[in-house]
């Protein structure tokens, strides 16, 4: 069973190691860094051309088991095949028993059955698939939403980077400046009550007369602008500056409105967190967002994986084949990039409490549209799921993988505290083509 | 210093002015490590090194030109900087440097000794420096390919185990052995996934082989174990890329003898980049910048500071005035880094940051006024007094030490009334200025009904020793020690054993109902106690870090634990607690995070701490006097504004810097400047939010602007980033938008029909403590043309106020 401590978000892997780096830090002392870094850091990186225009991350929280999702074992002995049955896919593959309608859209989808780390405990796994990089004690790294957040910014009038519904570990800015944070929603859609605060002005305040404070608010401000430079005060600036277009903007306030769908549509992906939280992901992305995390379940089934998935992946099941279907038929899919990922997969052998322990050699991910081939199984693992056979696919490959997809150079340098220059993915990066379209 | 003066003149000579060079920095001091010798062997040595130090605060390694003798050369003799023994005896090992002169007591005992190699002392020791033992190699929790050590030989016996009679004859050859495979391995005269570690000529090789030769013999159980390990100098500023400076390091066992294992410990940097460190313990300066060196040996790890400067630089210390110990020895670091500090901010700025950090309100206009025509040179100091007597300063600690212990209901299990109490048992220490080692000492030795005694509930909050003893360490002490429950710490120098052994002091704690069946009471069961999962030993309480206190059967542990904790004896109390009051009033400890102290977590500046800690502890723990010293200094009063050298500083405290103003606070000075309380549940309509009593009362605002739950004792509970949802929520949410109009002042001006730039700048004095400049008021006054649109004016322009940077910044 796992231990309490080690999966708490205090377990001291977790907090800024920046404060650490920060005594070593140059930029302390007021003297410049070498004239080679600096050189390092003015490089040029070509940047590849973007399939993906955004990116939809669901990330399922606590490790989800492979076997019970996208990689069963069903020839394997009992021990390891686990309790669920099996779903052929469109495909002819095998998902499991509680995927039936992802089954029918397998065609549509590519999954990773050879996805392999080394971080076995939830704090390290999940700063590996949410950053792409391995945790390291003298830097935490940016989220890949706060890296395009970083490398893209805002477009249409909204926030480049959004969680639904509240901030997770690693979600955050890492040794980026606070300015590429993510907005959160603080509320979760498929509540009766759902609402994102604050984005309309407040009552008897019409359009001119912000307008009017804004010039006020802009006049009283800019002496103490003029003063000093800090980078709360530049995070505050960027915040206020994307208030105010998000603010301005009816298209861009009505993406967080999810009751303007038809109650025909959210019944259909599920009045339920799953449901509501990938129908507003997608209303997002289509209004302009880039990169929207998503979280959805407890996936850390130590015990009693059988009813756990039961109450679990159905609702899954159905919200994410309809999401791949809505945004194929509103002709989105191919200019999307839908990843589903998990800090780890489950140990091979059903535990003791009937439960499947965590489990880094070998698990899936699963990536649809964006440029990704459609009804592709890429790699597999081994016959009881516990090493990658066939084409192993490391962290530094997915996350150089999809950085390229979504157009960001992973091999490009950005300035982390004291001005020492980090490339994106700091494993060997290595595009795959294979799964490319 | 004759050859510095003749340089100086030379130049002079031949310069057409003298003032264009820099003055040759001088010799202002000399230290010589370490400060007494004991050689206990014949083949016992210890290594000498000259640190000089220079007008310009740099350092220079002078042990090569350091003049090194033995008073009694019968006695000791030496050879370049090392001295070694020859006969029993007492003697001084003479040093002189730039006409400074020193004498170290030698003391040799047992010179025609030559004592056997111990696996535990000399074999173990290789293991760590040839890194065969980290957590990548050997190390690791099933070994590597086949062979297993235990990590950094934190298990010598078992290491001894594995060498010797695990797969006999396979690792070690007693009849040659130079044949042993860990010796070809290592060698890499056999193939060796880790490569080739150390020649076959090498001390390390050699000293291996030297205990197989004979015989590779078990110790005995009384061999000496290593108690503590020292690092010299302690820190090193070099000037310019190549500059190099010697480390001595010596280790202190059991029996009370010591060795110098400058050549046998293990070196990393954290920053090699300003400064390598060589596996001989030599320093090499890179880029400029600060680094922070580490020496492991045994269980130990010591770190020096070292900071790098360029050598082509051309600074001059402005003289900056200093108005307590703080400033020198802020400067004395500045000095080093070649910064020069910011400017004193003007009396209206000090007057609101001080407000705001110590009474957690903005000051009225009125007195902002007052202060700027006072002529008082004292009055900044006079201020400082003034509101440290204040109630709402005691406000603010309580609010902290309520985040500290955790102050929060828990459905049924911590009702309010028992938060209530708590919190204001809390504040009346506060009130009556309590010494801190009082309330501490209270708090942890708590016996009783916690509804009769408040400070009880310091273990009904939390109720097992795990927990107590980890919050214990990380409330009083700063240390984070979990990692030491499941293996020992890898960053810092905490053990299994010390884990088990300090948690053994909350073993005897026995809960029973109360009278009332909703309180506890706490009291000394007299029994009881905490095994170690390795072994499963039942453990005796030991102070971190310190001795094993004597205690008798049945006597109440945690009594003991209070007079260690809070008291001189404890290394780490005065300087934790001043760095916690330290990091409120400038946004950043001299650790950071406060709760993080560990070796490879130095402080920023450790002679400010280490006298911050000594001054509050000669003090009686006297918390006003505490935050006296600090608000008084000219560090404290810095402007917020940069200059060319300390424009990236966010360590050395240069500059104010510029922080939120933290949720609870920034809520109550929007509620001062329009006068509409928030009624929060459980205190009266009208108190503050620095006043909630339950870490679970919460509004949308307070939540957003991160107030901390109280759900743990980290300090990451409480946050002041910045997000989209602050700036959302004050352009259009119900706390600044529903409160404006209410602003009593505000709709008495208008009703007065008062002048527009009378209105504004009453504005201006209650929030941001000043009258708006001529380019703001010739601005803004361009919205007052029509005399129906005034009132909105107003509003807007208090609207725009309180959204501005330079109101919800503290700066």
């Amino acid at each position: 069973m796992s231990n309490n401590w080690c999966n708490s978000p205090d377990h001291p892997w977790n907090p800024s190691r920046r404060e650490f780096l920060q005594v070593g830090a140059l930029g302390a002392l007021g003297l410049s860094l070498g004239d080679a870094l600096k050189l390092q850091a003015s490089e040029s990186f070509p940047t590849p051309k973007a399939k993906a225009q955004s990116v939809i991350q669901i990330y399922l929280p606590g490790g989800c088991a492979h076997q019970e999702t996208w990689d069963p074992k069903f020839d394997a002995p009992v021990e390891y095949r686990g309790p669920l049955g099996t779903v052929k896919t469109k495909t002819g593959e095998y998902f499991s028993q509680y995927m039936r309608r992802t089954a029918a859209i397998a065609d549509k989808i590519t999954v990773i059955r050879s996805m392999t780390h080394g971080e076995a405990a939830h704090e390290r796994g999940t700063h590996n698939m949410m950053t792409g990089n391995r945790p390291s004690p003298a830097l935490e790294y940016p989220s890949m939403g706060s890296v395009v957040a970083h490398e893209q910014g805002p477009r249409k009038n909204l926030p480049p980077y959004v969680i639904i519904p509240n901030q997770t570990r690693n979600s955050g800015t890492g040794y980026l400046g606070s300015a590429y944070g993510p907005f959160s929603l603080g509320s979760d859609p498929a509540s009766s009550s759902f609402q994102v605060r604050d984005l309309k002005l407040p009552s008897g305040i019409d359009d001119k007369r912000f307008d009017k404070r804004r010039n006020m608010r802009s006049i009283v401000d800019a002496h103490f602008s003029g003063l000093e430079k800090a980078d709360a005060l530049d995070g505050m600036d960027s915040f206020y500056q994307r208030a105010y277009s998000l603010i301005s903007s009816p298209e861009a306030r009505a993406a967080f409105d999810i009751k303007k769908e038809s109650s025909k549509i959210r019944s259909a992906y599920g009045m339920n967190q799953a449901g509501q939280r990938m129908l507003l992901a997608r209303r997002l992305v289509e209004a302009g967002v880039r990169y929207v995390t998503l979280t959805y379940g407890g996936w850390d089934m130590h015990g009693g994986i059988q009813r756990a998935m039961e109450r679990t992946l159905p609702s899954f099941d159905q919200a994410y084949a309809q999401l791949i279907t809505d945004l194929d038929q509103r002709g989105m899919l191919d200019n999307t990039l839908v990843l589903v990922t998990s800090e780890f997969g489950r140990t091979p052998k059903i535990n003791r409490t009937a439960g499947r322990d965590h489990w880094p050699k070998v698990f899936s991910v699963a990536m649809a549209g964006g440029g990704v081939k459609r009804g592709y199984i890429h790699g597999s693992s081994d016959p009881t799921g516990a090493e990658p056979e066939e084409k192993p696919f490391t962290v530094a490959q997915y996350a150089s993988t999809v950085f390229n997809m979504i157009g960001i150079n992973p091999e490009k340098r950005l300035d982390s505290p004291g001005g020492r220059p980090q490339a994106i993915v700091t494993g060997e990066p290595a595009l795959n083509n294979e799964i490319l379209a | 210093m004759t050859m510095n003066k003749l340089i100086v003149t030379l130049c002079g000579l031949t310069l057409a002015s003298a003032s264009l060079m820099a003055e040759a920095p001088k010799l202002v001091d000399v230290r010589v490590y370490p400060a007494d010798i004991h050689l206990s062997s014949k083949i016992d040595k210890q290594s000498i090194v000259v640190q000089g130090w220079y007008s310009d605060s740099t350092s220079k390694d002078v042990t090569a030109q350091a003049k090194l003798s033995v008073g009694d050369a019968k006695i000791a003799k030496s050879d370049s900087n090392w001295i070694t023994p020859l006969k029993d005896g007492k003697t001084v090992a003479k040093v002189s440097f730039g006409g400074r002169s020193f004498d170290l007591p030698v003391t040799v005992t047992n010179s025609s000794v030559t004592p056997a190699l111990s696996f535990y002392q000399d074999i173990v020791p290789v293991f760590t420096k040839a890194s065969c033992n980290t957590g990548g190699c050997h190390g690791a929790a099933s070994g590597k390919d086949g062979f297993m050590l235990s990590l950094f030989g934190y298990d010598p016996d078992g290491d001894y185990h594995r060498v010797t009679r695990e797969q006999v004859g396979r690792r070690i050859n007693l009849a040659l052995p130079d044949d042993s495979l860990i010796l070809e391995k290592g060698a890499g005269r056999v193939t060796h996934t880790g490569g080739k570690l150390f020649d076959q000529d090498s001390k390390l090789y050699q000293t291996v082989r030297a205990w197989i030769a004979d015989g590779a013999k078990k110790d005995p159980s009384t061999v000496a174990k290593v108690i503590g390990v020292e690092i010299y100098p302690v820190q090193a500023v070099l000037k310019g890329k190549g500059s190099t400076q010697k480390l001595t390091i010596r280790a202190k066992y059991s029996d009370g003898t010591d060795r110098d294992i400058s050549d046998m410990a293990a070196y990393i940097t954290n920053n090699d980049l300003a400064a390598d460190v060589k596996q001989d313990g030599t320093l090499v300066a890179g880029e400029p910048g600060e680094a922070f060196v580490m020496a492991r040996y045994d269980a130990f790890t010591v770190g020096a500071q070292v900071l790098v400067i360029p050598d082509t630089e051309n600074f001059q210390w402005p003289n900056t005035p200093e108005n307590n110990f703080v400033d020198t020895l802020v400067h004395n670091k500045l000095k080093k880094i070649r910064v020069t500090p910011s400017g004193l901010c003007d009396d209206k700025t000090f007057v609101r940051r001080a407000y705001i950090d110590i009474v957690g309100q903005l000051p009225k206009p009125d007195v902002v006024k007052a202060f700027v025509e006072n002529k008082d040179a004292k009055k900044r100091d006079k201020l400082v007094d003034e509101l440290i007597e204040r109630p709402e300063f005691n406000d603010i600690w309580v609010m902290k030490f309520a985040e500290l212990l955790q102050i929060r209901t828990d459905n049924n299990r911590f009702l309010y009334k028992s938060a209530y109490q708590y919190f204001e048992w809390l504040k009346e220490r506060f009130q009556e200025n309590m010494p801190l080692d009082d309330i501490v000492k209270k708090l942890i030795t708590a016996n009783g009904d916690t509804f009769v005694n408040p400070a009880a509930n310091f273990y009904k909050v939390e109720q097992t020793p795990l927990k107590l003893s980890e919050n214990t360490a990380q409330i009083f002490m700063g240390m984070r020690i979990q990692c030491a429950q499941c293996h020992n710490h890898p960053f810092d120098r905490w053990t299994m054993d010390d884990y088990y052994a300090f948690q053994a002091f909350f073993a005897q704690i026995g809960r029973k109902r109360g009278v009332d069946t909703r309180s506890s009471v706490v009291y000394n069961r007299r029994s009881g106690g905490v095994r170690h999962p390795v072994g499963n030993k039942d453990m005796k309480p030991k102070f971190l870090g310190a001795e094993v206190p004597e205690i008798k059967s049945g006597e109440d542990r945690r009594a003991i634990l209070a007079e260690w904790l809070a008291s001189p004896r404890n290394p780490w109390f005065a300087k934790n607690m001043a760095n916690v009051v330290w990091a409120h009033f400038f946004g950043k400890g001299i650790v950071e995070p406060v709760d993080d102290v560990r070796i490879s977590n130095p402080p920023s500046n450790p002679e400010l701490l280490a006298e911050l800690g000594k001054r509050f502890s000669d003090s009686k723990y006297n918390f006003r006097e505490l935050v006296a010293n600090i608000c008084k200094s000219r560090t404290y009063q810095l402007a917020a504004v940069s200059n060319e050298s300390n424009q990236l500083d966010t360590r050395n405290f240069s500059k104010g810097y510029i922080r939120r103003i933290r949720a609870e606070v920034l809520l109550d000075v929007i509620n001062q400047v329009t006068d509409a309380p928030d009624k929060f549940s459980g205190i009266p309509l009208g108190s503050r939010s620095v006043e909630i009593v339950d870490g679970r009362t919460s509004n949308y605002f307070l939540t957003t602007f991160g107030r901390s739950t109280r759900g743990s004792v980290c300090s990451c509970e409480v946050s002041i980033d910045p997000n989209l949802s602050q700036a959302l929520h004050l352009l259009n949410g119900s706390t600044v938008n529903g409160k404006l109009s209410r602003a009593p002042w505000l709709q008495d001006l208008i009703k007065k029909k008062a002048q527009p730039e009378d209105v504004v700048n009453e504005i201006y004095w209650r929030c941001l403590s000043r009258s708006a400049t001529d380019r703001e008021m010739a601005k803004l006054k361009e919205f007052f043309t029509d005399p129906k649109e005034y009132t909105n004016s107003y509003y807007d322009i208090f609207w725009a106020v309180l959204n501005s940077k330079e109101f919800f910044f503290n700066h």
